[in-house]
């Protein structure tokens, strides 16, 4: 594969570009799903192609294609020139990237289990007995079980020498049951929402789930929250665990973090952010118990990888340290503009068919002190919500709210009963700000995003949020129309 | 078109002996990205995938693949076959459909659209930016053009083609603290008014400068095409699917031929032609028909594909997704019948109402009453006494789609081609009693 991505090099070496790279990607992918009995997926997936990126005198230009011959391989790369030329009629500062060596080097994933060496029998069997048990009461009218396997073989070259080879594997599994009765639908998932988890490694995840002995509670919780109380409306304290703090990190830090839109790049999509680039370092972002790490060497993390699809090599830092803002999600595109001289290595793209563009990291929480079950037991009149159902935040990712699976009142330190439809707003600085108890790290644990989406043309990437369940105090909770 | 049919003739020659159904599509897309007023990001794609759906007497199974040389697929569908026999059978699961008469698509593709240059898109992109700059605003915004072909055969015979061009031209426009937004998507580049959306973008920016804290509470609201198209996909969505409505989930279920909606609401899906025509077959090669979800306000219909019509006890709509799938059947080409007068009339008549041009980050909080939240942006503003007053700061909605479109005041006479998912004709609305729950700091 590199023979064949040096053509694209040789060609923008002899047009003189400022820099230019091409991304051969081999892709495969596997999905199982089960639903109501049915199987409702079930396909592999290979897909092969490259993109080539080029910056010829300070403008970009993208062009990706499946046709794998050295031929169409210069074609791509002559649009990829023509199309960085159009790109010069409307520009103001040439683009210069920051420095990074160049690296020949292999990386790979740890796994034990090549989830692809799995019978396709085994896994269905898994997911049949799955939804076998959600199943086992009559209120349940959806029951959706599925896994899915990524691996993705890069062959990354660029006119600055670097051949770097990475093979990123992922595997994911979850369900859920949804419960259906005089019109209220309630739904309860499995380890998380939105598909379940999904984290860097093989087959030997799925084996550590114990999807199977947690699919009765599961269903029997769904039910409940047909007939359970509706969440009270006010303002109380609010314990988040399970996948809902890992979005809440993701959406309220994580993007607003990424110096692309802080600089007004995705303004016309997905907005921008509030945490401009003058607050670095000063702005009081949380509570002083606050700590965010990103970190793409995070073993299991879904944006973990040797290199990122800037060619740079692998980091961890702080997006906030002690409450402060002190980074960004960075590229070698902007990194200078906050007067850094060496990317913190987050640009990724989706495939071969897409640029690099900034990304959220592997970005966690970092544990606090306290016992989860003290940290409850200090808690005199809150509720405590678990699973992502919603989520909504303004362009500048001030404004946000959640809603729930399930949540639970908790009175004078002891979890009480289930209350359904559980939401929460907030203003994002004095959210953070309100956290005054994280729990240890017996608590903590790593969450997958898989579908995060940004760009256009739209992108999806995966990155992985770790936390162990925190409280923060007089949340506006029990929204509804 | 060579190398589709090719790849088709060797996969039926491979899956000889159980029934095989192809997707295959060719795509060749650009888009220019701007912001800041430059070319911020400029992209080309060409791609060719495959999708081969396998199906045996109660077993299925499915391979994907963009690569067609005979060792690729051989391989493919060998391993296709291999997971196809290792299955259990499933009773219910239906055989591939046979052929039926499909209807002839609207005039969807344009060649000049499909050729256009990168250098053609970066001149419409820089009259934008250039005349911003001259008045100290910033343009962000795409514009994409491109052509997809989308060919669907089974070994039963069915064989269907569909070939269209597309152009989305989308314009952000600040100035200082205010922000304006107009976009325009079309199968023919000749049809969209890059003077009128750019000019509409800029005003509007001029216009929201200075935005007002409004406190949260139920307010009138006059939505402008894209704010309503985007309630209106989750009530299509979540309302109309023969899955969701199957299962008990939809709010249409127990309520056809009941009025849930304002008497001035009518909602049909149609691919087969006007502005929201497209794919004039589904994802197994059945003819779309025409369904009418709601007319005037009463519930009319749901859409089917085969497996939930046949749970249904009724017939396929043609609105199947590619199978299989866990959403069901969809109505993804929706238009909504315009009423009269301008949006202009609409804020006219409103005594104290709120004016959205768009909503950010919409999602679903209850399915069954499609209770939904979601922020206002670019461009909000309060009217009184029918006339705009001043721009407010961006709100927080949480209100369920199924009461807000029960309490229709009005339905402007112009619909606007948007795209949320699927293609949504739309015109400007105004609803009484909708409820902000928030309110932002810009």
């Amino acid at each position: 594969m590199f023979k064949l991505g040096q053509k694209a090099i040789e060609i923008a070496r002899h047009y003189r570009v400022d820099f230019a790279d091409i991304r051969i990607i081999e892709e495969r992918r596997q999905g199982l799903g089960v639903k109501n009995a049915a199987i409702s997926s079930l396909y592999d997936q290979t897909t092969l192609g490259y993109g080539v990126r080029v910056l010829y005198r300070g403008a970009w230009g993208f062009a990706a294609c499946d046709r794998m011959t050295p031929a169409e391989v210069q074609k791509t790369a002559l649009r990829a020139i023509a199309i960085a030329k159009a790109s010069r009629l409307l520009m103001s500062t040439p683009v210069r990237l920051a420095q990074e060596s160049s690296y020949s080097d292999f990386w790979q994933t740890p796994f034990l289990k090549d989830p692809f060496a799995v019978a396709a029998e085994k896994k269905l069997e898994l997911l049949f007995a799955v939804d076998g048990v959600l199943r086992r009461n009559r209120k349940i009218k959806s029951a959706e079980a599925n896994m899915r396997f990524i691996r993705e073989h890069q062959w990354h070259l660029t006119t600055e020498g670097s051949r770097i080879e990475q093979v990123l594997l992922s595997t994911g599994a979850g369900y859920s049951a949804t419960a259906v009765e005089n019109g209220e639908v309630q739904v309860r998932s499995y380890p998380s929402t939105h598909g379940g988890q999904t984290l860097g490694g093989g087959y030997e995840l799925i084996e550590t789930l114990n999807l199977l002995e947690n699919a009765e509670r599961v269903r029997e919780e769904a039910v409940a929250l047909l007939s359970a109380p509706q969440c009270p409306q006010g303002e109380k304290d609010l314990i988040i665990g399970g996948n809902q703090l890992a979005l809440q990190i993701h959406e309220s830090v994580g993007h607003p973090s990424e110096l692309d839109r802080v600089l007004g790049y995705e303004e016309s999509y997905a907005g921008s952010s509030f945490a401009t680039t003058e607050k670095l370092g000063v702005f009081r972002y949380g509570s002083p118990l606050v700590n965010l790490v990103a970190d793409a060497t995070l073993p299991g993390g879904l944006a973990t990888a040797g290199y990122d699809d800037d060619a740079v090599k692998a980091q961890r830092w702080h997006i906030v340290k002690e409450g402060v803002l002190s980074g960004y999600m960075t590229n070698r595109e902007f990194c200078g503009v906050i007067g850094e001289t060496r990317s913190k290595g987050s640009c990724r793209a989706d495939g071969y068919a897409n640029i690099p563009i900034t990304r959220i990291c592997n970005l966690s929480l970092m544990p606090g002190t306290t016992p989860f079950e003290r940290l409850l037991g200090e808690t005199r009149d809150g509720v405590l919500m678990d699973n992502n159902k919603s989520w909504s935040i303004d362009q500048r990712r001030l404004n946000f709210q959640f809603g729930c699976e399930a949540a639970w009142l908790v009175k004078n330190g002891k979890k009480k009963n289930l209350v359904k439809n559980p939401t929460y707003q907030g203003i994002t600085p004095k959210f953070w700000n309100s956290c005054d108890a994280i729990a240890d790290h017996s608590a903590w644990r790593l969450w997958g995003v898989a579908n995060c989406g940004k760009g256009q043309p739209g992108q999806t990437a995966m990155m992985c949020h770790g936390s162990s369940p925190a409280r923060f105090r007089k949340v506006k909770i029990g929204i509804s129309g | 078109m060579k190398t589709i049919d090719s790849a088709l003739e060797k996969i039926f020659r491979l899956a000889r002996g159980v029934q095989c159904e192809v997707l295959a599509e060719t795509k060749n897309s650009a888009l220019t990205r701007f912001a800041d007023n430059v070319i911020s990001q400029n992209v080309a794609v060409t791609s060719t995938d495959f999708s081969v759906r396998l199906s045996d007497n109660g077993r299925t199974a499915k391979v994907n693949l963009n690569q067609a040389s005979p060792e690729t697929l051989k391989h493919a569908i060998t391993t296709g076959l291999e997971t196809l026999r290792r299955q259990k059978k499933d009773p219910r699961l239906q055989p591939l459909p046979k052929p039926r008469p499909l209807p002839a698509a609207a005039p969807v593709y344009f060649s000049e659209t499909a050729g256009i240059t990168p250098a053609y898109r970066a001149q419409k992109v820089r009259e934008l930016a250039l005349a911003c700059k001259k008045s100290r605003q910033t343009a962000y915004g795409t514009f994409e053009t491109g052509s997809n072909e989308l060919c669907l055969a089974n070994n039963l015979g069915v064989f269907a083609r569909h070939l269209e061009s597309s152009a989305v031209y989308s314009a952000t426009v600040r100035d200082k603290d205010g922000l304006g937004w107009a976009e325009y998507p079309a199968f023919d580049v000749n049809a969209i008014p890059f003077r009128e959306l750019n000019a509409r973008a800029r005003a509007k920016a001029y216009a929201s400068r200075a935005p007002r804290e409004l406190k949260p509470g139920k307010y009138t609201v006059i939505l402008e095409p894209q704010a309503a198209a985007d309630l209106l996909a989750y009530l299509t969505i979540y309302g109309f699917g023969g899955q969701f409505y199957n299962e008990g989930q939809s709010f249409a279920c127990g309520n056809l031929g009941k009025q849930l909606f304002s008497p001035l609401l009518s909602i049909e899906d149609n691919a087969l032609c006007g502005a929201s025509a497209g794919l004039p077959f589904d994802y197994e090669g059945q003819p779309r028909q025409k369904v009418a979800l709601v007319e005037r306000g009463i519930v009319k219909g749901v859409v089917h594909d085969r497996r939930t019509a046949r749970a249904a006890k009724t017939a396929s709509t043609g609105h199947a997704l590619p199978q299989p799938g866990s959403m069901g059947p969809l109505p993804l080409n929706v238009a909504v019948k315009p009423g009269g007068g301008s949006l202009g009339d609409l804020i006219k008549g409103a005594g104290r109402a709120i004016l959205v041009t768009q909503f950010h980050y919409t999602n679903l909080l209850k399915p069954h009453n499609v209770e939904m939240t979601g922020m206002t942006r670019n461009g909000t503003f309060l009217v009184e006494n029918g006339k705009i007053a001043f721009p407010v700061k961006n709100m927080r909605f949480t209100q369920s789609a199924v009461e807000a479109f029960n309490r229709v005041e009005a339905v402007g006479g112009v619909a606007e081609p948007c795209v949320v998912w699927g293609r949504i004709s739309c015109p400007a609305m105004r609803l009484g009693g909708f409820n902000f729950s928030s309110s932002t700091k810009f």
